[in-house]
């Protein structure tokens, strides 16, 4: 028969030595680098759960298949047309990427980056809202680096921060601990763009009240900074406004980026251009 | 009593790895906000139901594993875990005698309790905050409590569980 009456360390106690523990744990955490090692293999443990919490994915993959191929034809008809449309603005990009290069080479500017992708799959998100991590499915199978570049279909998205095996980590540009470089393409002007913690919103720090910027100006990377390439969609302004008492305005900036619907993301590695005009300059 | 333990301990193994998939399902804000505290509840379940077995040192080793998972700093769901699971304690002699949905009405506050510990640890080494990440989740679980706990109930009164129901016996 058991006690009423616990046998060892009472409740209070043992739940004030296990928060000491953790609070140790928490304040090594906060202030030093020890246990970011522990934590990535822990980390790598977990990816394999993360893949099973992928269930209701399969399950709408599988009600799909079997909703009928109508849909599948309708959609593979429009991607189609979609394919033709950018492989018609492609053919016009390859001549001006080589004339840009020539005219770059005659101002004896930098040599131009070429940007290879790898090709990635979402494959799981951080459990804690307010934090805009995602884990996708290449890791150093793939030579993924920290700090490499990822995009969805329609532009920035964000970094990666952890490097494990099989998978890796990607800080979101919505991360209110997350800003870039951009810059804007009508007038080149440079400025950040913060996250905050929401996928619809970014916003642009220290904007003088001066400065010209309005609604609907396009954003991309500027590539300062070295870690994002330059020349990326990163979002479009949506409203500029002036707050009384504040020197600067609020520039509210929506992603270009579908942060939160991709599911397939591209990893960006940056080689140097070398055909045409280059190569010969050498 | 050992094997019977044993037994007791897969199972509640089992539904913490349920709740750890609920928990981990990738949904995005807005509606993350609104996810029930999957891992709580069902620490609050055993915390009430099979008190001598599971208690503060379980609710740790939870909150530890989502810390695990959340892939942030460790020790922050663990404290948090902990503390709620102590109040829930104090409740319980309380919460035996009360009808479900008495109980989900607690679980609302020690839900809250618990994001509110979060909240003030993640000032450690983050400034934003949001009031739908303190007040969501606290909503949801309570609505979410009655259901999680009929549905415990059903599915573990033909294990070996019912054997030595506390619950039982204080009726």
């Amino acid at each position: 028969m058991r006690n009423i009456f616990s046998n060892g360390p009472s409740y209070a106690r043992r739940m004030l030595l296990l928060s000491f523990i953790a609070g140790i744990l928490l304040l090594v955490d906060a202030t030093t680098q020890w246990l970011k090692p522990i934590r990535l293999w822990a980390t790598e443990l977990t990816i394999p759960i993360f893949s099973i919490a992928l269930f209701p994915r399969w399950a709408s993959e599988v009600i799909v298949e079997f909703g009928g191929t109508a849909n599948f034809k309708e959609k593979s008809k429009l991607q189609e047309v979609e394919l033709l449309i950018l492989k018609g603005h492609l053919q016009r990009m390859a001549w001006l990427t080589a004339e840009n290069v020539r005219l770059r080479n005659l101002l004896n500017a930098t040599e131009l980056l070429q940007h290879s992708v790898l090709v990635a799959e979402l494959i799981g998100a951080s459990p804690d809202p307010l934090s805009h991590t995602i884990i996708i499915n290449r890791g150093k199978n793939y030579k993924v680096f920290e700090g490499q570049t990822v995009l969805d279909a329609d532009g920035l998205m964000g970094q990666v921060i952890e490097v494990y095996g099989a998978s890796s980590k990607v800080l979101l540009i919505s991360d209110s601990s997350h800003a870039l470089p951009v810059q804007i393409l009508r007038n080149g002007m440079l400025s950040i763009a913060e996250g905050h913690g929401d996928f619809r919103h970014l916003s642009l720090r220290y904007v003088a009240s001066i400065a010209d910027i309005k609604a609907g100006d396009q954003l991309v990377s500027s590539g300062l900074g070295g870690r994002y390439p330059a020349g990326y969609p990163v979002g479009v302004v949506v409203s500029v406004n002036a707050v009384s008492g504040n020197p600067y305005l609020a520039v509210d900036i929506e992603p270009s980026a579908k942060i939160d619907q991709s599911r397939y993301l591209l990893l960006v590695s940056q080689t140097v251009e070398t055909f045409g005009a280059n190569r010969d300059a050498r | 009593m050992l094997d019977k333990n044993y037994s007791l301990y897969f199972y509640s193994s089992i539904s913490l790895f349920m709740a750890l998939l609920l928990q981990i399902i990738p949904v995005f804000p807005p509606m993350a906000y609104w996810r029930p505290q999957f891992l709580l509840l069902v620490v609050f379940y055993w915390l009430l139901k099979k008190q001598h077995q599971h208690g503060v040192t379980f609710a740790w080793l939870a909150g530890m594993l989502l810390d695990i998972f959340s892939g942030q700093m460790l020790g922050r769901h663990a404290i948090a875990f902990s503390l709620s699971a102590y109040v829930l304690v104090l409740l319980s002699k309380k919460l035996y005698n009360f009808g479900l949905l008495l109980q989900a009405s607690l679980v609302f506050f020690v839900v809250l309790f618990n994001q509110l510990l979060m909240a003030s640890i993640s000032l450690l080494y983050r400034t934003d905050w949001n009031i739908d990440v303190l007040v969501a989740p606290a909503i949801t679980s309570a609505l979410t409590w009655p259901f999680l706990s009929l549905l415990m109930n059903g599915l573990f009164k033909n294990g070996r569980l019912n054997q030595d129901n506390l619950f039982e016996e204080q009726k």
